[in-house]
Order: structure tokens, then C-alpha cells, then sequence
């Protein structure tokens, strides 16, 4: 037998000069694979049924895995603008193998109404998915709010969301704020306030860090358009009272309608354009509800 | 039954030998790897995720366990030729499978509560609580070694008359189509000539329904287990067992060793 502080070292050696080959070659060949590698925007199993037969009984872990595709290929489109095409298949896939996931209906209903490109923007799908949790999960009565967002959201049909909220909040058990949710959108429509409560109550619905940092962000755009309005109205008045168009903030605050030079909430200034509108800096990490994405 | 009992100790000791616990290691890093890595990529799965992936990994683990050394427990002690020394003893052929089913199971037994007290430990590290839904998760542990009981049998079984490789293709082609017994029903139902469907509902009925014993989605949305299926299933894993054991121990009692 050799002894081990003999072949020890030599072992290290061969180990640590095959293991810079691998890598090395493997990086060679992630280069020239670029071109033959496609992203898997293919789904081999459409049915959701099949995939559930061929499960063996573990529908539930691979219920887990769809939904995981689903949020995967959610992002990835998401941050390469790209089509959201096999979204809808992978939630009702996701859906199909486990009928009681609600968050699969209820997150990837929020994902199927984003506007593109942030989203899909299939409001009807959105509907559909619901629908499908309300058939499987009846007496979940927070897929009512759900369908009155996508209703608000996604169609602006400010009716329908309302009978939404209100069928919602006839089931027993069903958070009080539903019936008042669905006379507000009735009586005061697409309004900031409303749009305010809506996206409130998402982020109190949830413990998940993704959906309520979302929810978080359209709060803040709702915060930057209050914002943006009040600076609109100053600057407004400024060119009513001097005849003049502002070319500087500090105009403003000269004339003594603005205390200093206007901050939105990341700490960025606010643009004044040479017309006199007021925009978020494009620099800004973070965005407006109305005018969309980094406007 | 010292006897029984002697050579289940010993099987126990052999597969304890052969490393199979060694497969706890897998098993906890399995876990661990899984919820720490769901909870970055996923968004609120990441318990379901723990209890689905961490009971199927019970059963798969012990589905391997059960049947590579289900196979061998007879062959191989005809091929090391220890069997003709053992029953130069007073033992009874009968008293040797059924020794050798108590060891197995009791490997398995051993493995699975290790294997369950790591998955509570995972669920605790995830939760940092236990909560009314997490009972039931052991009901569903039990149904998954009554799975493994039956496997055990029928690798026995298969074990006394084939080879390992045989034995290995069989009891898991029967887990396979045992996994998909409902199919069967229901296909038996859609069959519209009645010889047909008669052959169907036989075969449904012949084959072990592995089907019956997977709870694991519905406990792992909290669901508990009716008194009614507890006590189904154990009585149905203790007849088709004591059915396959009978089998095994005709078989060899019949087989000729020279």
C-alpha cells in the first residue's frame, strides 16, 4: 500500500489541473452553444389533465414546480419585454395539478393584467384563471376582489368591478371593506383614491415580499401622480400670475409657491420642462401610475 | 418467532452495514437545498413546496431502499450460499421470509422516522412554528411506509423465484401501475364491451393501489385524514401484505435449493 502523504499531493494536483480543464472547456462551449440555445419557450404537456395522470399522485410538488415556471417566466419576460406566451398555460397547468393553490390564481391573476410591458396585459385570461379558482374554491370569497381589480385595472369597467366587490361581499365570513370597496368604485370610478384603497388592500392581503413590493410600488406611483398633480397646479399658477413660463424651479420658490426644489420619493428632483410640465426624472428608480413605466 | 426475530435483527444489522442511512444525508440536504432555493425563486410556496417535495422524497428514498434490497434478500443468500447453512438450523423456510420481511421493514421503519424527524426539523426552520395543519402530515407519513411495507412484500415476493434485475423491473412496474390505479377504474368505466371492462375492474383490483396511500397534497394544504381512510388503509395494506407473504413463503417453501 502507498502511503497517503506519497500519492496525496500528486492527487491534489491531477484534481485541481482537471478541474481548470473542465471549466475552462466548458467555458469554450457555453460560447459556441450561444447560438444553438434557445430559450425553453415550449411546453411539451399542454393539458394540465395529462400532466396530473402521468404524476404518479405527486400532482401537488409538481404543481409547486409549474408555479415556479409560471413566476420564472413571468420575470424573465418581464425583463426582456418579451411575449408572456406560455404565462396562461403554465398557471392553468399550475391550476389543473392543484385546484387549491390559491396563490397561482390570485398572483398570477395580477401578473396576466400588467400592462405590457411590465405584463401580458390579458385582463381576459386574467378573468378566466379566476373564474376557474372561484368553480374549485367556492367559498373563497377574496376572488371576488380579485375579478373587481382585474375588472378595475384591466378592463377600467367600473361596473362589473363594483358587482364584483359586491357579490363578494354577500359570501358569509367576507371582510366588511368589500361592500364599502364596491359602492366607492360605483360612485367615484377610476379615481386615484380608489385605485389607492385597492392596491392598499392587495398589500395587506398578502405576507409575500414579491407581490407587496409591487403593491408598494404602484402605491408610490399613486404618491408621485398626487405629487406631480400639486406641482402641475403650482406651476400653473406661477404662469397665470407672471405671464411667464418657468424655466427653473427656483423660479417657484422666488415667486413663493414652493418652499424648495421638489423631491420625489427615491430623492431625485422633479423635471420642470421648458413647457412648463412637470416630470419624473428618467433617472428615477421608481414610476408613475399613469404615465407608466419610466415616463 | 426468536427465531423470526433473530433473523430480522440480522437483516436490520446487514442492511445497517451496507450504508442505506447513508441516504439521510441526501435526504437532509435535499431539503434544506430545496427550501432555501424555492424561497428565492418562487413566491409563497415555499412550505408546500417542503412538505410535497419532502414526503415524496420519504417515499422515493424508501421506495429505493425497499426494493434493492427487497430483491436481494433471498438470491442473495442463495448466491453467498449462506442460506443452506441457516436452514441446516431448526429454522423454517416461512421463518426465513418472514424474518426477512420484519428486517427490512424495521430498516425502513428506522429510516423513515429519521427522514420524518429532518422534515419536521426543515418545516420548523421554514415556519419557525408548528400549527393545526401539521399533524396530518403524519398520517401521510404512515400511509407512506404502509407503501413501502407493501413494496418490501413484493420484492420479497419476486426476489423468491427471479433474479435481482427481474425482481427490480417487477415490483416497480407494479408500483407504476399501482401509482396509476385510478386510471385503471376509470378506464374500466369508458370501456363499453363488457368482457373488456370486466378484465379492467379485475386488473384494478389485482394490482396494489399505491394510489390509495398518497394524501400528501391534500395535507399539505392543511387537510386532515378521515378516521374512516386511516383505518381503510391499514387494513388494506395488512391484507394484500399478509396475501403477498403467503405467496412468498408457498413459493419458496415449494422451491427446490439443490
Amino acid at each position: 500500500m502507498i502511503p497517503v502523504r506519497r500519492w496525496l499531493p500528486f492527487a491534489i494536483l491531477v484534481a485541481l489541473l482537471g478541474g481548470a480543464a473542465v471549466v475552462h472547456i466548458q467555458r469554450n462551449l457555453d460560447a459556441e452553444m450561444t447560438v444553438f440555445h434557445v430559450e425553453a419557450q415550449e411546453l411539451y404537456l399542454t393539458s394540465g389533465d395529462w400532466v396530473k395522470r402521468l404524476s404518479l399522485g405527486y400532482h401537488g410538488l409538481l404543481a409547486c414546480l409549474y408555479w415556479t415556471r409560471a413566476v420564472q417566466h413571468f420575470g424573465r419576460q418581464r425583463l426582456a419585454h418579451g411575449e408572456y406566451r406560455l404565462l396562461y398555460p403554465l398557471l392553468d397547468i399550475t391550476t389543473t395539478l392543484d385546484p387549491e393553490l390559491i396563490l397561482a390564481y390570485r398572483f398570477g391573476a395580477v401578473f396576466l393584467t400588467e400592462e405590457p410591458p411590465s405584463g401580458p396585459g390579458r385582463p381576459e385570461l386574467a378573468i378566466k384563471l379566476l373564474e376557474k379558482g372561484l368553480q374549485q374554491n367556492p367559498a373563497y370569497w377574496r376572488f371576488w376582489y380579485d375579478i373587481g381589480f382585474v375588472y378595475y385595472r384591466g378592463f377600467k369597467d367600473y361596473q362589473k368591478a363594483s358587482e364584483a366587490f359586491y357579490q363578494g361581499s354577500e359570501y358569509p365570513g367576507a371582510a366588511p371593506w368589500m361592500r364599502i370597496m364596491a359602492a366607492k368604485v360605483a360612485a367615484e370610478g377610476g379615481t386615484r383614491q380608489t385605485a389607492r384603497a385597492l392596491w392598499q388592500e392587495l398589500y395587506n392581503s398578502t405576507d409575500d415580499p414579491t407581490i407587496r413590493a409591487s403593491a408598494e410600488l404602484h402605491l408610490l406611483g399613486l404618491r408621485i401622480d398626487d405629487e406631480i398633480e400639486f406641482l402641475q397646479a403650482k406651476v400653473d399658477h406661477y404662469i397665470h400670475v407672471t405671464r411667464k413660463v418657468p424655466s427653473r424651479w427656483e423660479d417657484l420658490f422666488a415667486a413663493g409657491l414652493l418652499p424648495g426644489r421638489p423631491l420625489d420619493p427615491m430623492g431625485r428632483p422633479y423635471r420642470l420642462k421648458y413647457d412648463g410640465t412637470v416630470l419624473l426624472d428618467p433617472q428615477s428608480r421608481i414610476f408613475t401610475s399613469k404615465l407608466g413605466w419610466r415616463e | 418467532m426468536q427465531r423470526v426475530a433473530a433473523i430480522a435483527l440480522n437483516t436490520f444489522r446487514e442492511a445497517v452495514r451496507d450504508r442505506v442511512l447513508y441516504n439521510l444525508i441526501v435526504f437532509a440536504l435535499l431539503l434544506i437545498g430545496t427550501a432555501i432555493l424555492f424561497g428565492e425563486i418562487s413566491i409563497g410556496i415555499q412550505t408546500l413546496i417542503l412538505i410535497n417535495l419532502g414526503l415524496a422524497a420519504i417515499t422515493f428514498f424508501g421506495l429505493a431502499i425497499a426494493i434493492f434490497i427487497g430483491i436481494g434478500l433471498v438470491y442473495k443468500e442463495l448466491d453467498k450460499r449462506t442460506l443452506y447453512a441457516l436452514l441446516s438450523k431448526p429454522v423454517r423456510r416461512y421463518e426465513f421470509i418472514l424474518g426477512k420481511f420484519g428486517g427490512l421493514a424495521l430498516t425502513l421503519l428506522i429510516n423513515t422516522a429519521f427522514m420524518t424527524a429532518g422534515f419536521f426539523l426543515a418545516l420548523y426552520y421554514v415556519k419557525r412554528s408548528f400549527d393545526a395543519g401539521d399533524p396530518p402530515i403524519l398520517v401521510a407519513i404512515y400511509f407512506i411506509f404502509l407503501q413501502l411495507l407493501l413494496a418490501t412484500a413484493l420484492a420479497l415476493l419476486f426476489s423468491c423465484f427471479s433474479s435481482p434485475v427481474l425482481s427490480a423491473a417487477f415490483t416497480l412496474g407494479l408500483f407504476l401501475v399501482g401509482s396509476f390505479a385510478a386510471d385503471l377504474k376509470d378506464l374500466a368505466d369508458a370501456l363499453e364491451a363488457p368482457w373488456l371492462e370486466g378484465v379492467m375492474r379485475a386488473i384494478y383490483y389485482a394490482v396494489p393501489n399505491f394510489s390509495n396511500f398518497n394524501v400528501i397534497t391534500a395535507v399539505a394544504h392543511g387537510h386532515s385524514v378521515p378516521a374512516t381512510l386511516f383505518w381503510s388503509n391499514t387494513a388494506y395494506a395488512a391484507v394484500y401484505i399478509t396475501l403477498v407473504l403467503l405467496a412468498s413463503m408457498l413459493i419458496f417453501q415449494n422451491r427446490n435449493l439443490k
